[in-house]
């Protein structure tokens, strides 16, 4: 192994040592932390709650207390073992959000726009996930009380869950206002013109406070489906922007550099390449 | 962003709306995207429509259709004057422009005073939210074009902005606007002939 000038040795070929040489060398570490941080974790968080927790797609608002009991026994050990495991990694979303406020920060905009974003988006953790999980997890774990406190708890579980969006309302309009009046075009337009359609859709889920079946109900086609097919665009859309913003990153203070093609298809020099 | 501070028809923003389309082409990505949320809330709409006719056509004609296409008159009003607003802005007449898109305004206020006192008609009424599933869809699809409409209030603001100081004009950024304004429109115009005249 070469090594340059400034004394950084060349980058080795071997998978392993590669991910070794940018853990030691590269100067965008840190994001890229961040970034798969925010990867892994988006994917973690559709396979607990999905696949191992099943709370996910939501199920009927309108079940009987004697269903409601039977819904809690049946995921019993998805909703402990998946729920613990969200408490554990619920952690994560400190480095996630601070990487979001990063790109905030990158911009010509005041500071108030990143500690807006993390303050409310710090806030947001608790109905995103931890009261349905700690809530889940209380009627997995006491499955001898009576099905009428269990039905309380179904309904806290989700109404928390599923009707609680205006925190994430406030942090997409933060972050549209931020890269509208942002000169250092860190993101494209039409970002912020997409955390304006995703603040509009987390309006429409307010209704399942007062339906409990049809399309505007907690697990409705209008409140739920609709409203997860934006989320799920706006996530994959911002990811894929946070990447490509780290790929431009010089850690200047003005423009962001554009991308060639060739390296925006196949970044080197980063913990990206590593992949 | 193309921004020809005080230059508003210069060569390279008519370059620019020549080759791609009015405005930002980011705000066109917004009106693909809202376009398509729209289309699936529609689609809901008449998909249950068709599970229940009966009760959805009995509940239609509680509605006023004349103040539906009051609206919808005033709201097209509305677009023309905006689309006059840009085409002075490209001729250069500012004043005329800001005329226009005060005026839009004005018809913006006219057709919101005029969705508020329906409303409140419907609720005198006893036909709520929570009514019926006719009227779950039609507070639901009214309020959210509502609530696009608010939006467009504080987007003539920033075009009435750019208009009134030279140091500031865009002319994209007042075609970005107007696209925004006219998208308003267009999403009346499908909730006015899914709510008030689809039989």
């Amino acid at each position: 192994m070469t090594s340059t000038a400034g004394g950084v040795p060349d980058e080795p070929s071997s998978p392993l040592r590669k991910i070794a040489w940018h853990w030691r060398h590269d100067e965008k570490r840190e994001l890229w932390i961040g970034w798969w941080t925010l990867v892994v974790f988006y994917n973690l968080y559709g396979l607990l709650f999905f696949v191992i927790a099943r709370t996910q797609p939501p199920p009927q608002p309108t079940l009987a207390p004697s269903e409601i009991a039977q819904w809690f026994d049946d995921r019993r050990h998805g909703l402990i073992y998946g729920y613990a495991i969200v408490f554990i990694v619920g952690g994560a979303t400190a480095i996630m959000n601070a990487t979001l406020a990063y790109t905030m920060r990158r911009m010509s905009v005041s500071r108030a726009f990143a500690y807006s974003y993390l303050v409310i988006y710090a806030l947001a953790t608790l109905p995103g996930m931890l009261i349905m999980g700690v809530v889940c997890t209380v009627g997995a774990m006491r499955p001898d009380r009576d099905p009428e406190l269990m039905s309380w708890l179904y309904d806290f579980a989700f109404l928390s869950f599923e009707g609680t969006m205006g925190v994430f309302l406030i942090g997409s309009l933060v972050w549209m206002v931020a890269v509208l009046l942002d000169r250092n075009r860190v993101f494209p337009r039409w970002f912020a013109y997409l955390n304006l359609c995703n603040a509009l859709t987390e309006v429409v889920v307010a209704p399942a406070w007062i339906f409990k079946d049809g399309a505007f109900a907690w697990d409705g086609t209008i409140a739920w489906w609709i409203n997860m097919g934006v989320f799920v665009t706006y996530t994959t859309a911002f990811l894929t922007l946070l990447r490509r913003m780290i790929l431009r990153e010089d850690f200047g203070t003005g423009p962001l550099p554009e991308l060639a093609r060739d390296e925006a298809q196949e970044p080197s020099g980063s913990l990206e390449a590593a992949r | 962003m193309t921004s020809v501070a005080g230059t508003p028809s210069s060569t390279s923003d008519r370059t620019q709306a020549a080759r791609f389309v009015p405005g930002q082409p980011d705000m066109w990505a917004f009106v693909l995207f809202e376009a398509l949320v729209f289309t699936a809330y529609f689609t809901v709409y008449v998909f249950n429509r068709a599970r229940s006719p009966d009760l959805f056509l009995e509940s239609q004609t509680h509605l006023d259709l004349r103040v539906g296409v009051f609206n919808t008159l005033v709201l097209l009003a509305s677009s023309w004057f905006v689309a006059r607003c840009v085409q002075a802005a490209r001729e250069g007449s500012f004043r005329a422009a800001t005329t226009n898109a005060f005026l839009t305004m004005l018809f913006g206020f006219v057709f919101l005073v005029s969705k508020v006192r329906e409303w409140a008609a419907e609720i005198e009424q006893g036909f709520t939210f929570t009514s019926d599933e006719f009227f779950s869809f039609y507070y639901f699809l009214t309020a959210i074009h509502f609530l696009h409409l608010l939006i467009g209030f504080g987007v003539l603001a920033i075009a009435v902005h750019q208009l009134r100081s030279p140091a500031r004009r865009s002319q994209e950024t007042i075609e970005t606007c107007a696209t925004y304004w006219h998208t308003i429109d267009f999403l009346w115009v499908m909730i006015f002939a899914l709510l008030y005249v689809m039989r």
